[in-house]
């Protein structure tokens, strides 16, 4: 049965890949520009089937208005003052054209570009489908008549947010810029935080429809250059007619796309992808989206927030020790809850074994199906509350509490101690965002296991999920790194923050070994200023 | 590639649902079926020969509910003494659940009493089940009635909700006064499987002053083997504690250096070693006890706070604590009961000489020499140094 389905899948997989390359608009357009001007704008009017949107201007210009040329443009993707004022305009107006005695000849597209266009970043044009591209992307094309070439201007225009503090990854302490959907804006505020010649910015185009800018950004000596060409291959390894948000790369090029544990991280904050930028880790952004990827992932990065190194380490330990807790507490809170009073009620203590069993006197259900009802509903409210209106969130919100936290106690449907557990590992399951998804779906599961062997079963799911995480890895970086394989030197920010200047290197399964793999040199411990560190005196 | 991982996830969904179909929640009991029972008591049935069983269920909601506003519906009592009869104790413990209608869920059983009856037939027979059951911990606590088990389980405590959990209570807090001790089932077994040394339990009963019928547990019941042979008073039960060191607080009680009134001391520390000597058949047990007290009050007027009369008074406490001893050591004499686990004690240091004497120790124990050697230390007066008494403030 299986053997069918895979085939169905397969099958109409197959089907859709050819359904693009069937439409494909290159196929026609591999071919030269012509030197004939009215030809050439007859076949972009053709292949852009006669969009109301594309601007064609054509117009004469030079001396005497000898010669013909045609401006190209999108209407809303370009910036029309810049177009007037920076090619139009001396195009037909320059000084030099005006005078009789100039003896340029301006069906040369170099002669144009060098003398009259007063943009930077222009580019010639040989082949239809690099101008196709380009004109696609918001670039304005000029073609000349009797030049076989065409140029490429930029005049793009792109709407984009200004930079917010990001709505996940909110920081006490630390800045609060954020990503936004223009991916210029996001290399920006990464070169701004990384002055360094060795950051490298690596362009991409994917997506045969979509044409999305997609880059990879990493530092030269620090990132392990077989990190790079993996990613690399990956990347153009993706044949598929959009990529609207970073999401599709992840999924297209993760390494256990069947794993409910995320092996790429995500972050809004360029403080965040930089700190692992620096690490040796390599981001990908996406044009289009405020979200950037970030390869290799490890298990621990979960735990580890931006917050920890900006703070002093003592309290910042603290917190992530509890952020551990809490992914333990939102996994196996429920689980442990209903091994205990079905199945172990001796290890409950007495006196809260009895306020337990008063609670549940008129509980009807077993408790691995209230526990299920809870979580159920718990879970509707979350989805209910990300969609809703900001208005009605709030009502939501109060009709949440009312129905899980009260109504259904007094009704005698929950148990209280049962809210408690269930509340609990509801707050418990967002104090670590990275493993939200998968903390949900492991409470199902050990939930189910737990109704089902008690103990025995919770211990045998989490056995399970050690040897799954364990043999996952992330671009070739085991998953559990530094605590499988066990690693001294990354243990400093694992479960612990130690303080910044005992972590000199970075992490080592990271990093290759030819690279440069020392953050700082040692001895930065603070300390009064010696004069004579020799002693002599 | 793909097909492989499709066959592994297709075995893994199977897998998984076979758990459904394999386990069924075998094992699960809900906490709604379970009758909770905090205590039992054992006793003779009066008109057979029977035993009485006495379950002491919790009534959950009663529990729950304030103390206050209990009435209403029912006597507003947090428990349900269940009866159960038969000729075993097992009989007895499935026979009370035609009552009950659910299992009894015993755990959380804290306490066993045996009835006085019971204790002067011998134990043996009807605690085995308590120690065999996989349910029953072998930390519960054994006590022995002073009279029938099932009238200390009726028993109505003023602040405790349960008799069975005030009792519990009233033997996890002996040190205050070092008058009783605490056996559980593991300990009361060992005793008793040794051979020589006489297990000894707390004994409980129902004090009758006033109007009140208040728990009280004092003294400890001595056994010979199985069978009940005599009791301790608390000043013996003392005596015995602290050769075994297990004194952990307590009033002592001596007169003034001036005799003219009474001086108690709070004993903050005691430590104890015994070290047993055989000699041509001869033997000598050493005590060597180790004291330190704090002067808690005094009800003379003297001034107590002077190096004399803490040597006077450290001198009158080590003959308080020898006199404990001696009574608790005539008394297990008497009794031809070695409450101390002497013969244990001999057995680990003379292995060799102990094969002789292990079959004739019950002829051999009246005979043993007890040599003590205490040391108190007076460490503090408390918060006054000397007595509130008229006419001596200090200008």
């Amino acid at each position: 049965m299986f053997r069918y389905i895979s085939k169905i899948i397969r099958y109409s997989a197959l089907k859709s890949k050819n359904a693009i390359h069937d439409d494909t608009p290159d196929k026609n357009n591999n071919e030269p520009i012509l030197s004939d001007l009215e030809k050439n704008l007859e076949k972009i009017k053709g292949v852009l089937r006669d969009s109301s949107d594309v601007t064609f201007h054509e117009f004469n210009f030079g001396h005497d208005r000898r010669f013909k040329g045609a401006l190209i443009f999108i209407n809303n993707l370009t910036d029309k003052n810049e177009i007037h004022k920076n090619i139009l305009q001396p195009l037909m107006y320059d000084v030099l054209l005006l005078k009789k005695d100039v003896n340029m000849d301006f069906t040369k597209i170099d002669t144009v570009r060098k003398n009259l266009i007063s943009i930077t970043g222009t580019q010639k044009l040989t082949l239809m489908s690099d101008l196709l591209d380009h004109l696609l992307t918001g670039a304005t094309i000029l073609l000349v008549d009797g030049a076989k070439e065409a140029l490429a201007i930029k005049s793009q225009k792109i709407e984009h947010r200004s930079i917010e503090e990001p709505g996940t990854e909110a920081v006490v302490r630390g800045p609060r810029e954020g990503f936004n959907e223009n991916v210029n804006v996001n290399i920006a505020l990464i070169r701004r935080k990384i002055k360094d010649p060795d950051l490298c910015i690596e362009k991409f185009n994917i997506g045969e429809r979509s044409k999305t800018d997609v880059y990879i950004v990493y530092i030269k000596n620090v990132a392990n250059p077989k990190l790079i060409e993996e990613i690399r291959e990956r990347l153009s390894r993706i044949k598929t007619d959009a990529i609207l948000e970073s999401g599709y790369i992840e999924q297209f090029i993760e390494d256990a796309p069947y794993s409910i544990f995320p092996t790429v991280s995500n972050s809004e904050k360029p403080d965040k992808v930089v700190a692992k930028i620096l690490e040796g880790r390599a981001a990908i952004l996406v044009d289009g989206t405020p979200f950037a990827l970030v390869v290799p992932m490890l298990f621990i990065e979960s735990f580890q927030s931006g917050e920890d190194y900006y703070s002093r380490p003592f309290l910042a330990s603290i917190m992530r020790l509890i952020r551990f807790l809490s992914f333990i507490i939102s996994a196996l809170g429920p689980a442990i809850y209903v091994a205990l009073t079905v199945f172990h009620q001796e290890l409950i203590p007495t006196q809260l074994l009895i306020s337990i069993a008063a609670g549940r006197e008129r509980v009807p259900f077993p408790a691995i199906l209230e526990a299920s009802l809870m979580i159920f509903t718990f879970d509707i409210l979350r989805e209910a509350g990300v969609r809703l209106p900001k208005a009605v969130g709030q009502t939501v919100g109060i009709v949440g509490a009312l129905v899980l936290g009260q109504a259904s106690v007094e009704a005698g449907l929950i148990s209280p101690i049962m809210v408690i557990v269930v509340s609990s590992t509801a707050i418990a399951s967002f104090a670590v965002p990275a493993q939200t998804d998968s903390g949900t779906i492991l409470r199902y599961l050990y939930l189910a296991l737990a109704g089902l062997a008690g103990g025995f079963g919770v211990i045998m799911g989490l056995l399970a999920t050690l040897l799954h995480l364990s043999s996952l890895r992330s671009f070739g970086i085991p998953y559990l790194w530094p605590i499988v394989p066990l690693n001294f030197s990354g243990l400093k920010d694992t479960f612990i923050r130690m303080p910044l200047w005992t972590m000199s290197k970075r992490p080592n399964a990271i990093v290759w070994d030819g690279s440069d793999s020392y953050r700082q040199g040692p001895g930065l411990m603070p300390s009064p200023y010696k004069k004579d560190s020799d002693g002599s005196k | 590639m793909t097909k492989k991982i499709n066959i592994l996830t297709s075995k893994l969904v199977i897998c998984f649902l076979m758990l459904f179909i394999l386990l069924g929640c075998s094992g699960g009991r809900e906490i709604n079926d379970l009758e909770i029972v905090i205590g039992m008591g054992v006793d003779k049935d009066e008109n057979s020969e029977n035993i009485l069983l006495t379950a002491q269920v919790v009534k959950e909601g009663e529990m729950e509910k304030s103390s206050g506003s209990g009435g209403g519906e029912g006597d507003g009592k947090a428990f349900w003494n269940v009866f159960g009869t038969g000729k075993s104790v097992f009989e007895a413990v499935r026979q009370i659940t035609h009552k009950t209608g659910n299992r009894l869920f015993v755990s959380h059983n804290h306490v066993v009493i045996c009835g006085k009856d019971l204790a002067l037939e011998g134990l043996q027979k009807y605690i085995d089940f308590f120690l065999r059951a996989h349910e029953m911990r072998p930390t519960t606590i054994i006590l022995i009635a002073e009279d029938r088990a099932l009238d200390v389980m009726n028993a109505k405590p003023e602040t405790e909700k349960l008799p069975a959990m005030n009792i519990t209570k009233l033997v996890k807090t002996y040190g205050f006064t070092s008058h009783f001790y605490k056996v559980n089932m593991k300990d009361f077994a060992s005793c008793l499987m040794c051979g020589t040394r006489a297990p000894i339990a707390p004994l409980v009963g129902i004090s009758q002053d006033k109007d009140n019928k208040d728990i009280y547990v004092s003294g400890m019941a001595v056994f010979n083997n199985d069978k009940m042979v005599g009791r301790l008073t608390e000043d013996e039960t003392r005596g015995l504690l602290w050769v075994l060191g297990k004194v952990e607080s307590g009033v002592l009680l001596i007169s003034s250096p001036n005799k003219q009134g009474k001086v108690a001391f709070e004993i903050l520390e005691a430590k104890s070693k015994v070290i047993p000597e055989v000699k041509d058949g001869k033997i000598v047990m050493h005590v060597k006890i180790k004291g330190k007290s704090s002067l808690s009050e005094q009800t003379t007027a003297e001034d107590l706070a002077t190096i004399e009369a803490f040597e006077k008074m450290q001198k009158a406490q080590t003959e308080a604590i020898r006199q404990e001893i001696m009574a608790a050591f005539d008394k297990s004499k008497e009794l031809n009961a070695d409450i101390f686990g002497f013969g244990e004690m001999i057995r680990k240091k003379h292995i060799n000489k102990w094969k002789s004497l292990k079959d004739k120790w019950d002829e051999i124990y009246p005979t043993i020499e007890l040599n003590t050697d205490i040391e108190v230390k007076i460490q503090k007066t408390d918060l006054l140094k000397k007595p509130v008494s008229p006419g001596k403030e200090e200008k």
